[in-house]
């Protein structure tokens, strides 16, 4: 059966209706703690997660409005199971969203109770936006896979090449082993090195993959993509199993990923884990990132590639004036056409107090990524505070993306530097239009 | 609470995305900064229309824009009637040729069907049939052109229809008669044959099959033919499906009528009344730009494929959508090839000289940035 068929069924789920009831905690923890089992998480994690859902869903009773219930949503994505809490902000201070606030000490709470603390048990977890006061919580926690030794013996293979569009599960496992064996960590994804784990996200439709097979049909090369928003895809790779055969194997797998991608709804390919075997004049250069990845060793550059998939009709973004000179030298460098429409930050009278930001935490890539939601008059400290708390409980690497289609986003600019961002890179159509990427580098401040 | 909107749209819509077409000059002018623009991306034939078609646009009666026009284009049907000796209702006309694929897809089609084509080919057949909620099999090219064996391979009991796309858009090859015919004894009438005839002007070659006599022999034939290409009418949409009355009567129960406005018209029904001078210069026009651009190519090292059309794919160094913004910054605009599963491959369309002359200039200056860039 191809790995990728378990995909084309709805994965289970189990939605509750709770009111913002700290009386509920032991149901919400409960019904966690069950779902997760069934979904396939062990006694540990499904532990992980009933503690996740209690400490949140104790925080929304505190901050979440309380003109609806707030929906708990459990549900299994293959790999991990998720809970997912969707609640309105109502009247109550939207500021008790940020992951850096914590509550206040006056009003007698435990100020150790702030989303980031209370994050501590997941793998990896979130807040977005998805209506004017309508917000998600999430947390996810990955089932446990057994870790294999990666395959380091040279492999002599034999052409013509060709490609799997449906490989097997087993397949995909020994070509992840094969590029474990041949690709540092930070090259390739981390469930290579737990290659049952792969194989299911490929079959629940978190990854896709092509592989390439040699004359005797044994693994030549493989290359991975995922999803990143509606329109665009990241890719890993390509992984080539035979030196001697890399430009014919890497040009098979880019050609079949970008006839893969080529005729849907994707919009822009960006690299996520470029390798070395990448071909040239395949993707245009986006510049990189200094990454310290989840071994907090010295920062290695990591390589930012593109590709559109349509022609290109030009465009108008939002840019700070302070950063006209950034973008028109990468706007002219990728040959974009794109008018520079000057966003002044709104004066500090006319800005709610608070300011708030999404943060999604990736415990496993030591990585966090946030976004401006709403802008207040206290977005400098706002970030400053995120910055702080996020190095403290350990990740490394932060990043901060604008969407340059909304003004008030890129009139943060100013705020961004003096806590120390600096502009890295361009992604065109990332967002609504544009996405800037700002890393944060403390030189800087 | 009522669902939302998504939720009442099937799924084969939903995955499915809709085509974004160029914005219109002025718009492209001002984004890229440039006083002029070279449209070398839709095949279009820059001599214009015929001389007679010319006239009818240019005579074209105001007041008769109030008027809805001939729902079923009889003036039209009996303009093709004379001209292929065919009988009129063997004809169908629609607002160009992209709205017959619709109908005969609709006409053959049911849940669990399928139709079959080329992976690099006119992508309209697989779009149309798959947000109709219909499987297209996409069979690879065979030595840049549609390989007849693999596509009856491919066939099943739900096989409704096989779109042949001759000569192939956008690499210009064709099948010869005796592989039409031997594909068509293939199929066997097991289903409907669609051979898609936009380019066949440009072909002068007896060995070039006339889907209009073939269809005499394989009542399961339909052809299309379009006023878009060699007759340089696609601003008024008119292409049409000729077939065998059974089928055109089929076809017809799913088509809608009056789609093909007033002015397309008579304009399609001049143009083929007097067309031969227009044919000869068009061709002309072509062989002397493929003259100037196929060897220009070998001097610059690029691998290029072209056959019959008004059009040459070129391989590039770089991905083709940074050549689209490049040569779009010096008024040229082609064609990117990754939507037609040839990525790092432009179209360009084969036009006057002195445009061919400019769009190598500009060539020329984008291969070296690029190569600039990569070194």
């Amino acid at each position: 059966m191809p790995a990728s068929a378990l995909s084309q069924h709805a994965p289970p789920q189990l939605v509750l209706e709770l009111p913002a009831e700290t009386a509920f905690l032991p149901a919400a923890a409960a019904a966690a703690e069950n779902a997760a089992q069934v979904f396939g998480l062990d006694a540990g994690g499904a532990l992980r997660l009933s503690l996740a859902v209690e400490e949140f869903y104790a925080y929304l009773c505190h901050h979440a409005g309380r003109e609806e219930p707030i929906r708990l949503t459990l549900s299994q994505g293959g790999t991990f199971t998720r809970a997912d809490f969707r609640f309105r902000a109502g009247e109550v201070s939207l500021r008790a969203l940020n992951f850096a606030a914590s509550v206040d000490l006056e009003a007698g709470e435990d100020a150790e109770l702030g989303l980031l603390v209370a994050a501590r048990t997941t793998d990896r977890c979130g807040l977005t936006r998805s209506g004017p006061d309508v917000f998600h919580l999430h947390a996810e926690v990955d089932r446990v896979y057994p870790e294999a030794e990666a395959i380091t013996t040279p492999q002599r293979l034999s052409p013509p090449l060709r490609l799997e569009p449906a490989p097997t599960a087993g397949a995909l496992q020994h070509a992840a082993l094969l590029a474990a064996g041949r690709y540092p960590a930070r090259l390739r994804p981390h469930s290579f090195a737990r290659p049952a784990r792969f194989a299911d996200m490929v079959a629940w439709g978190q990854y896709q993959a092509l592989l390439a097979l040699d004359a005797a049909d044994r693994p030549a090369g493989l290359l991975c993509w995922r999803a990143s928003g509606r329109r665009a895809v990241v890719f890993s790779g390509p992984y080539v199993f035979d030196p001697q055969l890399a430009q014919d194997t890497a040009r098979l797998l880019i050609e079949g990923f970008l006839a893969r991608v080529a005729r849907t709804e994707v919009l822009c390919a960006f690299s996520e884990r470029p390798t070395n075997d990448l071909p040239r004049g395949w993707f245009e250069s986006l510049g990189s990132l200094s990454l310290h990845g989840a071994e907090g060793s010295e920062p290695v550059a990591q390589p930012a590639y593109f590709r559109h998939l349509r022609e290109d009709a030009g465009a108008a973004v939002w840019a700070h004036p302070d950063l006209f000179p950034f973008l028109r030298r990468e706007y002219d460098r990728l040959a974009f056409s794109r008018d520079l429409l000057a966003a002044e930050p709104t004066p500090p009278a006319r800005l709610p107090v608070h300011s708030l930001l999404a943060t999604t935490l990736d415990r496993l890539r030591s990585l966090a990524i946030l976004r401006p939601l709403l802008d207040g008059r206290d977005m400098e400290a706002n970030l400053k505070a995120h910055v702080e708390a996020i190095h403290e409980q350990g990740t490394g690497d932060i990043l901060l993306h604008l969407d340059l289609a909304e003004p008030w986003q890129a009139a943060l600019f100013p705020a961004l530097t003096a806590c120390g961002f600096v502009p890295r890179l361009v992604l065109p159509h990332a967002g609504a239009s544009d996405m800037l990427v700002c890393q944060h580098a403390p030189g800087h401040s | 609470m009522p669902p939302a909107i998504a939720e009442l749209v099937p799924e084969h819509i939903r995955a499915f995305e809709a085509y974004t077409p160029s914005r219109p000059d002025p718009d492209l002018m001002r984004q890229y900064g440039v006083d002029h623009l070279h449209r070398l991306n839709n095949n279009e034939n820059a001599l214009g229309p015929p001389p007679a078609a010319r006239k009818v646009i240019e005579a074209f009666d105001t007041t008769r824009s109030a008027i809805y026009p001939s729902g079923d284009c009889y003036t039209l049907r009996t303009a093709l009637s004379e001209r292929f000796g065919l009988d009129p209702e063997r004809f169908l006309v629609g607002n160009g040729s992209c709205e017959v694929i619709a109908s005969v897809i609709k006409a053959f089609c049911e849940k669990g069907d399928n139709i079959i084509t080329a992976d690099k080919t006119f992508a309209v057949y697989e779009w149309v049939a798959e947000f109709s909620g219909f499987e297209a099999r996409l069979i690879p090219l065979s030595n840049w052109g549609f390989d007849p064996d693999a596509m009856l391979a491919a066939m099943d009991s739900r096989t409704k229809i096989l779109f042949v796309c001759n000569p192939n858009n956008p690499t210009g090859t064709w099948w010869d008669r005796d592989t039409m015919e031997r594909f068509l004894r293939g199929v066997a009438g097991r289903a409907i044959v669609v051979i898609d005839e936009a380019y066949c002007e440009y072909v002068d070659d007896e060995r070039f099959p006339d889907g209009m006599e073939l269809m005499e022999r394989h009542p399961n034939v339909v052809v299309f033919r379009t006023f878009s290409k060699m007759y340089a009418l696609a601003g008024l949409r008119v292409g049409y499906v000729c077939g065998q009355k059974e089928v055109v009567d089929y076809i017809r129960r799913t088509h809608i009528v009056y789609s093909v406005n007033t002015l397309g018209q008579p304009a399609a029904a001049a143009a083929i009344a007097d067309d031969a001078e227009h044919i000869t210069a068009t061709r002309l026009m072509v062989a002397q730009a493929k003259g100037l651009l196929l060897p220009a190519f070998d001097e610059l090292g690029l691998k290029w494929v072209t056959g019959a059309g008004n059009f040459i794919m070129v391989e590039t160094p770089a991905s083709d959508s940074l050549m689209y913004r490049h040569l779009m910054r010096r008024g040229i605009m082609v064609r990117t090839m990754t939507g037609f599963r040839f990525p790092n491959w432009i179209r360009v369309s084969t036009v006057q000289l002195p445009v061919m002359q400019e769009f190598l200039k500009a060539l020329r200056e984008v291969l070296g940035i690029v190569a600039g860039a990569q070194a």
